[in-house]
């Protein structure tokens, strides 16, 4: 008995770990424009729309989240063999992990931005300096507290891979919950802000990104506050209850049937969510209603 | 001729001579590890490995991906990368597979795929919330005029200018189905190459315990089945080109050419993988 309450307040803790990197993850990514909206801020300059946004989208954000949690893991693992107290080499590995990340962002920026010079897009040293030490901020979060969640899973729990293997796994699918959740958000939602509510962004609009703020130009600081509002938590959530109710199915159910209870569950939760999906995509076509009448559409 | 001039390439069509020579080259790989190592149970696993590969190449077909313009939702489908997609929720499997590994190979591969199936479900339900309650904006299949599951009309659905956007039913199933196919077949070139490596590496390393050998098992299991997903589903990604919907879209009709090349790339992929221990 004690030993399923303690691997539920793990998992809990674990679960709660998991929405706060899914959040800042999300944001980090915003903040630089890391996720498939770079493509708009690349394509603006060439459109004639020269811009004030960070941009450091070199890699997809699973691979660059996987490669950044191995990393702090692996440096973590290491002060941990050292003899030095777990949260302390936690907190060293993620933290110097986050200079990695801003080496990465400056010579990221620094390339995407030059490759538009042909355009006239300047490369703002003022941007540099005031967004890189943010997106470096937001990543320590994520970094921090995906590798913790990985240590939790393996010294707790008992699950066999070790740390920076954790850490990979771990770093791809929090990159592939944060861009799927909260790449449309900041896409459609921020860059486009000016197009109409409720519809998506005409092909013949591609580039012009909105760039002026209430007061002066925009940046991505701008931006960053604008994912906090929805786009980072609703990711948060997606990557929380990934983590959270993978380990919860394991972790109360695996001992029966000899594995087959957390299987059996699984599916049910599959099942569930299937459910509401569904719910939600009938609730939206009856709520906002077809776009043309259907003897209008030409099929 | 210049690319300009180049015709359109990347059709569903099958190439019959290109894949043949595919499918000989990956039995010649088995022939020849069963030739060096004379271990039947050596070529059994990378045969596991072999099926594995393809069923995550298999897998990446059913993922309902849009890219960047799903991001501004000119596109339908989950605005990520198609290979990425599939790593994040095959891993997510390899995870849960890994877990259960010591309770069985039947119980292991379905734990990894449930895995991978729950990761895709919820994922694909908090990218219909955003779109829905965060974009107001309803799902539109921008390839079939209506959703084969459903039965739902989409082309009044669509807005201006735009191929459609969110995840239509079809493509939510189809994310679900890729997540476990991708779990499964994650976590089969895992325990495949585990179970090898126990068996095998006490010797090779004269670990009086097997117990000793066993994280340089699962370590070198474990970033071997990483790196088969990756590849396996980077292959796929380049096969389906850009965006898809899933299995309703016709992209999905290019699958056999992916089940070639997996096969062949897994095969590759697997000998050296197995030859670590056998050499």
């Amino acid at each position: 008995m004690e030993n399923i309450v303690f691997g539920i307040g793990i998992t809990a803790m674990a679960g709660a770990l998991a929405s706060v990197a899914g959040a800042a993850e999300n944001v980090e990514s915003d903040i630089g424009s890391q996720g498939d909206p770079n493509s708009q801020v690349q394509l603006a300059p060439q459109m004639g729309y020269i811009h004030r946004i960070f941009n450091k989208a070199i890699a997809g954000e699973p691979p660059a989240y996987g490669a950044w949690c191995a990393i702090g893991a692996g440096l973590a693992m290491g002060f941990i063999a050292l003899q030095v107290n777990p949260i302390l080499a936690l907190i060293l590995g993620c933290a110097i992990t986050a200079f990695v990340q801003g080496v990465y962002a400056t010579t990221a920026y620094l390339g995407r931005i030059a490759s538009l010079a042909k355009f006239g897009q300047p490369v703002y040293i003022d941007i540099l300096k005031s967004m890189t030490t943010v997106t470096m901020a937001h990543a320590f979060v994520a970094i921090f507290t995906t590798v913790s969640l990985c240590y939790l899973m393996n010294a707790a729990l008992g699950h066999p891979f070790p740390l920076p293997l954790l850490g990979i796994v771990w770093g791809i699918a929090l990159g592939a919950a944060g861009s799927a959740t909260g790449n449309p958000f900041y896409g459609k939602e921020r860059q486009y802000q000016n197009q109409k509510f409720g519809a998506g962004v005409p092909v013949a609009a591609s580039g012009n990104i909105v760039r002026y703020a209430e007061a002066g130009q925009r940046n991505s600081l701008d931006n960053g506050w604008f994912s906090a509002k929805l786009g980072g938590p609703a990711s948060g959530v997606c990557f929380g209850l990934i983590v959270f109710l993978e380990l919860w199915r394991t972790v109360l159910f695996e001992p029966v049937g000899h594995g087959w209870g957390a299987i059996i569950v699984g599916v049910l939760l599959i099942l569930v969510f299937t459910i509401i999906d569904r719910y939600i995509e009938v609730w939206a076509r009856k709520t906002y209603g077809p776009y043309a009448k259907p003897a209008e559409v030409k099929t | 001729m210049s690319a300009i001039g180049a015709k359109p390439a990347a059709g569903a069509e099958v190439n019959t001579t290109a894949s043949i020579i595919g499918l000989i080259l990956t039995l010649i790989i088995i022939g020849a590890l069963y030739v060096i190592t004379k271990d039947i149970s050596m070529t059994m696993a990378l045969i596991g490995v072999i099926i594995g590969g393809v069923l995550v190449g298999f897998c990446v077909h059913f993922m309902p991906v849009g890219g960047a313009p799903a991001a501004m939702g000119q596109a339908p489908g989950i605005a990520t990368g198609v290979a990425m997609l599939a790593a994040g929720a095959g891993l997510a499997g390899l995870f849960g597979g890994a877990w259960a590994a010591e309770l069985g190979m039947m119980v292991a591969i379905v734990a990894g795929a449930v895995g991978g199936g729950l990761m895709m479900a919820i994922t694909c339900l908090m990218v219909s919330v955003i779109y829905v309650f965060g974009m107001g904006i309803p799902a539109a299949s921008g390839k079939s005029k209506i959703d084969p599951l459903t039965g739902d009309t989409q082309v009044e659905f669509k807005s201006q200018g735009t191929e459609g956007h969110g995840l239509p039913f079809i493509s939510y199933v189809g994310g679900v189905i890729g997540g476990l196919l991708g779990g499964a077949g994650g976590t089969l070139v895992y325990i495949e190459l585990l179970y090898l490596y126990e068996k095998e590496l006490p010797a090779l390393l004269q670990a009086p315990m097997p117990e000793d050998v066993k994280i340089v098992a699962v370590s070198l299991a474990g970033i071997f089945a990483v790196g088969i997903f990756l590849v396996s589903s980077v292959l796929a990604a380049y096969n389906i080109t850009g965006t898809t919907e899933g299995p309703a879209d016709p992209k999905f009709k290019r699958f056999p050419r992916d089940i070639v090349a997996s096969l062949l790339a897994s095969a590759i992929c697997g000998i050296f993988a197995i030859l670590i221990v056998a050499l």
